[in-house]
Order: structure tokens, then C-alpha cells, then sequence
């Protein structure tokens, strides 16, 4: 069944090439209109210094060698103590950071106000491509693919006997979806509203991202064998001035 | 810490920017993303491309920055009119803007009215709890005053909430330095090695805190850090070397009559002290007689 269908060179001039020029310039208005809309966060004390802990956990970590064994595990104890360590999160507060964060009105309203940037440009830009550009074979992909992506790809066209490399238009608004991200970057700057994608992935795992981390430093703390750097040193510095000197 | 290539980049625009080249707005970006203190060549040239209004409009929105840069300078260099005017300026401008608050606190702080400095930043501070300039801005005022244990106490609540930051690290260690607190100016140097273990400047000023709190084991350690910052700099540190030959002959001293523990490095001493006269000979051959005589007296004792 591999025959070539010949594409009629006008779907190229007048699907293809207006969708992603549609796609581009709605991604473009989508972060003008979410600059204007952003309101100025109030950093949350805590946040900060779970930040800021975070950061100097890790510090020592990497930097655990050139200080002495005693400040080291004299520190260690500090963030690891089951007490009052700074990265210890008893278990009952663990959970509530998620509940914490719907209940909490101005997060949800900001998370509600991203989500909205979000979904509504996005759900009508399908809407539109699936009512005026389905119905017909919009492009072929130049690999084979299996029976399974059928239904996805090719959902106006009814024939079950065309080759699933001929798919529909709405595969192609997927495609600009998610490749179109690489030239917002570029053309937009780094921080823009429109990395979707990265943003579903963050929105998983959004609410236990304070105390699981701290969990995980905590653990790599304990784990971590103070191995002592300076004594090398001191026979590197030697072979350093041997060289100057001699 | 600036890096050579952004060090030559900066003094080769000044030089230009000086002779009468143009790129006074480059310079003034470099100086404001590299945070240098050029007060005095800041002043004139934001000066001069303030005072003309074709240069300005060019500027567009950057301008307000450039006023607030200038307004720091002529701070720093006490032209108090040229900073209020310029603070007058971004007033007009940005009516309740929490940056301009800070810079009418700064140039009260120039005034020495230290008293309306503290209230204007408690009032700051007290709807932007978490601005680390503000803390810092305070912390500089009790300093000036020469309030040392409030500053401390400031600066050590401030850096519980930010503990990731060195340079507030830094500026602890020498309030303590100064204050002879050497225990505590151990640790902050101890925060500031881990958070950035390759710059020899810390390891170095560590080094010298632990030889002046003295006792064996500290001498011991700062021997390593003195050779760790010799290492780090290629054995170009003056100090450093200095500081080996004197650490050597203290713990020789201290542990006469206990069998040597010196099995990691012997030569080190020796080596150290030929570095440095070699160094002598090169950059100051009228003071060689001194450094081996006093050199000598170190090894005997």
C-alpha cells in the first residue's frame, strides 16, 4: 500500500504556513498580555529561607573537603539534627504543603490566572483548526509509523486504508506546539509565558517541591564521607614551588 | 569576584571613556553589571550625558537607571545637590516607588543623619520585609556609627533568613576580625571556603585567623591553608609564603622536645623561604639583606 499521494501545493501556501504564523503570533500576543497581567508576587519568608537553606546545604556538600572534619560534622549536625536541624521536616508537615497551597487565596489566584493564559488560547486555536482545516490530508511525515497513531493523527480523514504517514492538520498544530518553543526563546528572551509544556510538567509535581527537596538534601548530607583535601595541598603547594624555585 | 578578560575589558573603556572617546554609556553598563566603585569617573561621565538632552532621549527608558547609578555616585563622592537633584528626578517620575524610597535613605545616610536614615528604612522595611538591600542598608548605618555589636546583630539576622549569601558572609568575618572575634571569624571564613573553595583570598585570611588564635592544632591548620592558597595561586602569594616559614618555625617552637609531626611536608619551609627570596630578588633587591636575615632568625628559633 505505498503508493505517493501527490499533496496539492496550495495546502502548503494555505494551511501549513498560516497556521504557524497564526500559532507564532498568538504565542507572541499570549506574553505581552500575561507581562501586563503578572502581579508583583510578595516573596513568602519561608520560601525564601528554605531557598536560601537549600543553597548552603548544597554548599557544603560540595565544598565538605577543604574545611576541617570537625566544622564539618559540626555543621552537619546542624542541618541534619532530628530535633531542630534546619533540613528536618517532621512528617505531619510534609503532606500539608500541597493543601496549604490551594487554600492559600492569592496562589490559587495566580495559579488560576497561568492556567487560564494557558488553556483558553490554546483550546481555541484547536477548536479553529479542527473546524476549518479538517477533513483532508494536510502532510506526510517522512518516517513510517505503526497503525496505533491513527486515530490520533489522522482524525478527519476517514479512510482507513491511507498510509498513517498522511496525516491531518491537527497533527501539525501538535507539532508547532511543541517545536515552536525553541523560536519563542529566541525571539522573546528566555522567560516567556508560553513554555506550556515545561509548565504542565511543573504543575505535577508543583506542591511538594519545598519539603521533598529538603528531604533529599538532608539525605545526601547524611550520606556524604568527609574526605579531607588540605593535607594534599600541602605537598601540591610543595611541588608548586619546587617548580617556582628550582 | 571580576574575571581578568571583564578586568581588561573595564580599564580599556575607562582609558577610551577618559581620552575623550566616545562609549561612556558602555562604560557605565560594565561598571553597574560588574558592581565596581568608580564614583568620581561615574559622576562625570553620567554627568555629562545627563546634562545633555539629545544623549538622553537616546537613552530612552534606561535613563531612570542612569539617574539612580549617578545618584549613588555623587553619594559616594558627597555632591549632595547632584544626588538630590537626581532624586528629585526618578521622585517626579515613579511617585511611590519603594527603589527611590531606598536611594532618599541612602542620602540621608550621606547627611550622617543617621537617626531619620534608621526610621526611613524600618518604615521600608516594614512592607518588603525580605529586600536584602534594606538589611544591608542597616547594617551599614549601625557600622558607620561605629554601633559594632548592633551591626552584628543585625547582620546575624539577616543571614538567617539568607544564609546563601557570601558577601554578607564576608562582611561579618571582618566586623569580627576587627572586633578580635576570632573564634566566630573562623566559622564565617569556614561558610565563605565552602561556598567558593577555588578563590585563595579566603582560604588565605582563614589562614591568618587560625595563626592568631594560636595553639598547636590551629598553627597546624594554618600551615594547610596557607599551602592550599599557595597551590591556588601558583606561589605568587607573598603572604602566603610568609605565612609558611612562620608557621613552621611556631610549631617547631611549640613542640620542642615532642617528636616532630611535621612527616607531611619537611621541605616545605625550606622551599617557601627560597621562593621568597627569589621573589625579593626580582621585585625588591634593597630589602633581600633584611628578608634573609629575618628569614634566618625564624629558622634558628
Amino acid at each position: 500500500m505505498a503508493e505517493d499521494l501527490v499533496l496539492d501545493t496550495a495546502i502548503r501556501d494555505w494551511v501549513l504556513i498560516p497556521l504557524s504564523v497564526v500559532m507564532v503570533l498568538i504565542g507572541i500576543l499570549r506574553y505581552f498580555v500575561s507581562k501586563l497581567m503578572r502581579s508583583s508576587q510578595v516573596p513568602d519568608p519561608k520560601i525564601v529561607k528554605e531557598g536560601q537553606v537549600i543553597v548552603r546545604a548544597r554548599n557544603l556538600r560540595a565544598g565538605a573537603n577543604f574545611i576541617s572534619p570537625k566544622s564539618f560534622r559540626a555543621r552537619r549536625v546542624y542541618f541534619c539534627n532530628e530535633e531542630n536541624g534546619l533540613l528536618h521536616v517532621p512528617k505531619g508537615q510534609a503532606q500539608n504543603a500541597q493543601a496549604q497551597m490551594f487554600s492559600d487565596p492569592n496562589m490559587a489566584m495566580d495559579m488560576m490566572k497561568k492556567n487560564l493564559s494557558m488553556i483558553i488560547p490554546q483550546t481555541l486555536t484547536f477548536a479553529w483548526v479542527n473546524f476549518f482545516f479538517s477533513g483532508f490530508v494536510a502532510a506526510k511525515i517522512p518516517f513510517p509509523l505503526t497503525q496505533r497513531f491513527r486515530s490520533m493523527l489522522q482524525n478527519g480523514i476517514d479512510l482507513s486504508t491511507v498510509d498513517v504517514s498522511y496525516v491531518s492538520s491537527r497533527s501539525w498544530y501538535f507539532l508547532n506546539l511543541f517545536g515552536l518553543r525553541g523560536l519563542f526563546s529566541l525571539i522573546l528572551g528566555e522567560e516567556n509565558a508560553t513554555d506550556d509544556t515545561q509548565r504542565m510538567m511543573q504543575m505535577s509535581g508543583f506542591g511538594f517541591d519545598p519539603s521533598k527537596s529538603l528531604g533529599a538534601e538532608k539525605d545526601s548530607l547524611d550520606i556524604i564521607q568527609h574526605e579531607w583535601a588540605l593535607p594534599k595541598f600541602e605537598q601540591r603547594a610543595e611541588t608548586v614551588l619546587k617548580d617556582l624555585v628550582g | 569576584m571580576v574575571t581578568k578578560t571583564e578586568e581588561t575589558q573595564l580599564n580599556r573603556l575607562e582609558n577610551q571613556v577618559d581620552n575623550g572617546g566616545g562609549g561612556a554609556w558602555e562604560y557605565l553598563c560594565l561598571v553597574k553589571k560588574l558592581k565596581v566603585r568608580r564614583p568620581d569617573k561615574v559622576l562625570r561621565h553620567g554627568l555629562s550625558i545627563l546634562n545633555d538632552p539629545k544623549k538622553r532621549s537616546a537613552l530612552g527608558p534606561d535613563v531612570w537607571t542612569l539617574y539612580e547609578q549617578v545618584s549613588i555616585a555623587a553619594m559616594d563622592c558627597q555632591c549632595l545637590d547632584v544626588a538630590k537633584d537626581c532624586i528629585k528626578v526618578l521622585q517626579k517620575q515613579f511617585p511611590e516607588s519603594k527603589r527611590v524610597g531606598r536611594l532618599e535613605g541612602i542620602l540621608l545616610e550621606a547627611k550622617g543623619l543617621w537617626a531619620e536614615a534608621e526610621k526611613a528604612y524600618s518604615s521600608l522595611l516594614e512592607d518588603n520585609p525580605l529586600d536584602p538591600v534594606l538589611h544591608k542598608r542597616r547594617v551599614a548605618i549601625a557600622k558607620a556609627q561605629g554601633n559594632f555589636p548592633t551591626a552584628i546583630e543585625w547582620l546575624n539576622k539577616y543571614l538567617e533568613t539568607f544564609m546563601a549569601d557570601h558577601d554578607a558572609w564576608r562582611e561579618l568575618a571582618e566586623i569580627y576580625v576587627s572586633l578580635q572575634m576570632y573564634k566566630q571569624a573562623a566559622f564565617c571564613y569556614e561558610e565563605l571556603i565552602l561556598s567558593q573553595p577555588t578563590v585563595p583570598l579566603y582560604h588565605l585570611a582563614y589562614a591568618d585567623v587560625l595563626y592568631t588564635l594560636g595553639g598547636v592544632d590551629n598553627i597546624l591548620l594554618a600551615k594547610k591553608y596557607y599551602a592550599s592558597t599557595i597551590d591556588l595561586t601558583g606561589g605568587k602569594n607573598t603572604k602566603a609564603l610568609f605565612g609558611i616559614c612562620l608557621c613552621s618555625s611556631a610549631i617547631a617552637q611549640l613542640t620542642k622536645g615532642r617528636n616532630k609531626e611535621d612527616k607531611e611536608s619537611p621541605e616545605l619551609q625550606s622551599l617557601a623561604a627560597a621562593a621568597l627570596e627569589k621573589d625579593y630578588k626580582q621585585r625588591a633587591p634593597a630589602k633581600l639583606l633584611l628578608l634573609t636575615s629575618a628569614l634566618k632568625s625564624l629558622k634558628t628559633s
